[in-house]
């Protein structure tokens, strides 16, 4: 149901993108002196933005055409690539899930007190080519701001980051442009592929495009490509590294938004344009994210720094929102879509509480130095405790719905490798109970006592985030609609050449 | 084909050029009234402007002249621009003209564009020379720049054999000189020496292939079954190739390999590239910024216009379809090239030796572009296109990181790696230039060296030598290892004690915009490359 009507005659999309980016740019000639100046600009470029993605979010008709708020202008017409925008019930998702995450991101960003300018400005351009990758429905366009993302990733890493900063940005780097590498040699291959020229998605994904045979060729590089940034296993090496070593903010991006860029690339390219590709490696792909999940979960698990058990997680949640996609089954890919958002805001939460709350305070991640906090910091036990259950799959949080989802849609296909995965929900339940009662329970270490209270922005931005877990635990409606109706044409174009067995 | 007098303005850029080094050299002559270091420095400067102004000058009279970018419209009504309106009415009258000027100097779309890119480099060349001064007789040095510009915008527009060798000399003896300018500095004279050496065997590798070409003129009939003609223009080889037999091919083959072979060391392509790091480094740094962005364009001119003119016959093919003729060889170069050069960047600790071989790498990356060029009639045209665009573009991102490199040692940086240490801090456009820089040389977007490679890469692929994008694609990825070295330190280590750098202001302004055209070519990459499409097309 559409609920604002906005004006067709107003570039909607561009504006969510340009916000961020044309503050990011203005806040980048700033001296560094205008420190209140520059996080003021910045967490408002960053508010308008998910104000705009909401409006768009609301103004999007379920019962229209697939595609809506289409802008195209000529970029490289020499190449067959345009400037070509448009949304449909996926996008929505991620958008709101980019906003959501960019707001808090922003919040949290307030303590930075060295070069502020450079900061923000590549904090937004993130946002910014997050947003930008989000919208695109020109392939060429889509990796060109997805790559976007890479040099002020690793430049937030390696400049403003703490453990092993230079290794974890690098690591980070080479294994993005290994992804890059394989998208653009399918995306050439696409191109000439199709005999069409083009890089328009919708033209590509159009039924039954591409023979079969270069679809299982070409389905694996391409969802190899994404899902090395959605740290599929056995190429997650440079997440539990990158996340631990970036900033708080830049580690809320880089799980919370960065990872989701990832898997919606391969669900939107991989196999959305090459389904009959992905027929063919349902299977393989399916046993491989189930143990991931469970892996990622196992070694969240003997983590004994919190950061890092927090980026093991993440890695497994992602193996679960990928299992969703590669089950086939609509109910999967939707549990998958809801994966990604839930897992986006909880998994930037839970950052939000190590890396900024705790961290800046107690100087030390290590479980066993920690305890006891609760008592100093009780707001920030309460949030960690609303994104752990989220990420253990309780109900009445945006995560039940998402691992739900995911299970029921395995089930369909692979029910042996649905109970595998299954697995990894105890595992969660183990590791995030251990973290809550070794951090926030038992006694306070003398070292940890007085530490400062928090501050408002932290507040906000918890709550913020804390908010969103419960409203869409609560009423799954308000995102599953959309995500259906997102998910609905690539499902169905799946099951046409690899259609789900019913059970007996 | 006679020469007549309404021929003359069809080399007006060239004729300008000419005159303006001697306008130079002859205006510092006047000058030596005095030899204490502030009268050498003030005809320094005076010579750097002048040739600046110059160059700026004569780039404007190019770009209209070439009539790429607009076309001026028939008089209509007199205004108050009536008189300049008409003198560029003029100007592109006598410009671009269908058949070579005594069938040896082209006077096409891509002598247009490369004279607006090898003068535009040579602009921003003497722009940052401007601020960095050599030692002794700074006049001779801005002579030296304007002859191998000559000389390179010769190169670009060579039909024929003797002209090609005569232009390629004319820029590679001033490039000589220049690269060993400094000569109180014993780095810089083994530099020069070096070069003067390599230069030298790859010139006489070239000429020998050359020699052969012509030979082959002389031994085979003509298309019509009539004598031969013996003729050193690239039409009277490319017949000659066409109506060649197989025993024949052999000899031609061998010739057109001494040419790649001669023109593969000015490219510095690998096995022939072991000059370029010693070379970049021992010479000033805005020599090799030079050497690295508009001498290294010129051969390629110079290279796709021998290939493309001459030896359409025996271009062959490199990938599914067979691995012949000269397709196969750049092919086998580009991919030697880029692995070699890639690879052997990764363990460098001096700046300008790593950004050496990133240069040799982005050779490989023209090599590879120069592939397709041996396709059919619309695949060679959008890989020309391709090919351009890549052109401008690696010479616009080898300016600014050389040129920033060259602002740094002017600032008393030296050299090394760690020197960088906290330069985000110490001048922070610096630091944003050398990052865009090197951004764009590792293809990473929005920048414009994203756009050319995909761009390389799509043509390459069409070719069928899809399994060298593949190569290239794999190196990148290493490529971006060893420029994550250079922005470590730049972004990621602290200043510690080491000085705040300052910055010239031309040298600032220059560099900047060098960096935000980069940034531009790669957000908006259609006029450019409608640029480079008329380019081509209008030959």
């Amino acid at each position: 149901m559409k609920l604002v009507d906005l004006a067709p005659t107003v570039p909607w999309l561009s504006l969510i993108w340009l916000v961020p980016l044309v503050t990011g740019t203005l806040v980048a000639f700033l001296p560094d002196t205008r420190r209140q100046l520059i996080r003021t600009l910045g967490t408002l470029a960053a508010a308008v933005s998910c104000v705009l993605a909401l409006l768009v979010t609301l103004g999007y008709d379920p019962g229209g055409p697939r595609y809506q708020f289409i802008e195209q202008l000529p970029w490289l017409p020499g190449l067959g690539a345009s400037y070509l925008l448009g949304v449909d019930g996926i996008s929505l998702a991620m958008l709101m899930l980019n906003g959501v995450v960019l707001v808090a991101a922003a919040l949290l960003s307030w303590n930075i007190t060295e070069h502020e300018s450079s900061y923000w400005a590549l904090l937004l351009l993130l946002g910014a080519g997050a947003y930008a990758v989000f919208v695109s429905l020109d392939l060429l366009v889509l990796l060109v701001c997805y790559e976007l993302t890479l040099l002020p990733k690793v430049l937030l890493i390696g400049g403003w980051g703490t453990t092993r900063r230079e290794y974890a940005a690098t690591k980070l780097a080479l294994f993005m442009m290994a992804g890059s590498a394989l998208l653009i040699a399918g995306a050439i291959a696409l191109y000439f592929g199709s005999a069409m020229r083009t890089f328009d998605l919708r033209l590509l994904s159009a039924h039954a495009l591409f023979p079969v045979e270069f679809q299982t060729r070409w389905f694996l590089p391409l969802f190899l490509g994404f899902g090395i940034l959605a740290g599929i296993v056995p190429f997650h090496g440079w997440a539990p590294t990158g996340h631990v070593a970036a900033p708080t903010a830049a580690s809320m991006m880089l799980a919370g938004v960065m990872m989701k860029l990832g898997a919606y690339g391969c669900l939107r390219v991989a196999i959305g344009v090459l389904p009959a590709g992905a027929a063919a490696w349902l299977a393989p792909l399916a046993v491989v994210m189930a143990l991931g999940a469970v892996l990622g979960a196992a070694l969240a698990m003997v983590q004994r720094d919190i950061k890092f058990m927090v980026a093991y997680s993440s890695i497994g949640h992602m193996a679960l929102a990928l299992l969703g996609f590669v089950s086939g089954s609509r109910n999967g890919m939707i549990g998958g879509v809801l994966q990604l958002f839930a897992h986006g805001v909880l998994t930037a939460l839970l950052f939000g509480v190590v890396g900024r709350m705790l961290y800046d305070r107690t100087h030390t991640r290590q479980m066993a130095e920690l305890g006891g906090l609760r008592q100093v910091l009780p707001f920030a036990a309460l949030l960690f405790t609303l994104g752990g259950l989220s990420s253990m799959g309780i109900p009445g949080f945006a995560g039940f719905w998402a691992e739900f989802g995911v299970l029921l849609g395995t089930w369909e296909r692979f029910p042996a490798l649905a109970m595998v995965a299954a697995i990894s929900v105890p595992l969660t339940g183990g590791y995030t109970l251990l973290a809550i009662s070794r951090v926030f329970f038992g006694p306070l270490p003398d070292a940890l006592a007085g530490l400062p209270r928090l501050t408002w922005q932290e507040r906000v931005a918890g709550a913020w985030l804390a908010a969103i877990l419960l409203a869409v635990g609560l009423a799954p409606g308000l995102l599953t609609d959309l995500v259906a109706g997102g998910v609905a044409p690539i499902a169905d174009a799946l099951a046409r050449v690899a259609p789900v067995v019913p059970l007996r | 084909m006679m020469f007549q007098l309404s021929d003359v303005p069809r080399l007006l850029p060239e004729l300008m050029l000419a005159v303006l080094a001697l306008l130079v050299l002859g205006s510092d002559v006047l000058e030596r009234w005095a030899d204490d270091p502030t009268a050498r420095r003030e005809r320094g400067r005076a010579a750097a402007q002048l040739t600046s102004i110059g160059l700026g000058l004569i780039w404007l009279v190019a770009l209209v002249q070439g009539g790429l970018a607009f076309t001026i419209a028939p008089a209509s009504t007199a205004g108050p621009l009536d008189a300049l309106l008409s003198l560029g009415r003029n100007l592109q009258a006598g410009g671009a003209a269908r058949d070579a000027l005594l069938g040896a100097f082209a006077t096409d779309g891509i002598t247009m564009m490369a004279r607006l890119v090898l003068i535009g480099a040579a602009l921003v060349v003497a722009l940052l020379a401007g601020d960095h001064l050599p030692d002794a007789h700074p006049a001779e040095f801005f002579t030296l720049l304007l002859l191998a510009t000559l000389g390179m915008c010769t190169m670009a527009a060579a039909q024929e054999l003797i002209i090609a060798f005569v232009a390629l000399e004319c820029a590679s003896i001033a490039l000589y000189v220049m690269a060993g300018y400094s000569a109180r500095q014993p780095v810089a004279t083994e530099a020069g020496m070096k070069y003067v050496l390599f230069g030298v065997v790859s010139s006489a590798v070239l000429l020998y292939g050359m020699s052969l070409a012509y030979g082959v003129t002389a031994s085979i009939g003509g298309a019509d079954g009539g004598p031969p003609r013996v003729n050193t223009s690239f039409a009277a080889i490319a017949e000659a190739v066409r109506v060649a037999d197989a025993t024949q091919r052999g000899a031609i083959m061998l010739a057109v390999t001494l040419m790649i072979a001669g023109a593969a060391y000015k490219l510095a392509l690998v096995p022939f590239h072991s000059w370029a790091p010693d070379v970049y480094q021992g010479a000033s740094p805005t020599v090799a910024a030079f050497l690295a962005a508009a001498s290294k364009t010129a051969g390629v001119f110079l290279l796709m216009r021998i290939l493309t003119a001459a030896f359409p016959g025996v271009a062959g093919a490199a990938g599914s379809a067979g691995f012949t003729g000269w397709m196969a060889l750049l092919a086998l170069l580009a991919g030697l090239t880029l692995v070699l050069g890639n690879l052997a960047a990764l363990p460098q600790d001096v700046t300008r030796r790593l950004l050496a071989y990133s240069s040799i790498s982005q050779a490989g990356f023209v090599a590879l572009a120069l592939v397709p060029l041996g396709g059919a009639a619309p695949l060679r045209d959008s890989a020309t296109v391709a090919l351009l665009y890549y052109l401008v573009v690696a010479l616009l991102a080898s300016l600014a990181a050389f040129g920033a490199l060259a602002a740094l040692q002017s600032a008393g940086v030296a050299d090394r790696l760690e020197d960088l240490a906290g330069l985000r801090q110490r001048n922070p456009l610096l630091a944003t230039v050398l990052t865009i820089a090197i951004a764009s040389l590792a293809g990473l977007p929005p920048l414009a060296g994203f756009t050319a490679k995909f761009a390389v890469f799509v043509g390459a692929w069409e070719a069928g030598a899809a399994w060298l994008v593949v190569v290239a694609l794999a190196m990148t990825v290493v490529a971006l290892a060893y420029y994550l070295r250079m922005l470590r330190p730049i972004w990621m280590q602290p200043a510690g004690e080491r000085p705040a750098v300052s910055v010239a202001p031309v040298t600032a302004v220059t560099l900047a915009l060098a960096a935000l055209a980069l940034i531009a070519l790669g957000v908006l990459p259609g006029p450019l490359w409608h640029l480079a499409q008329a380019a081509v097309l209008a030959r």
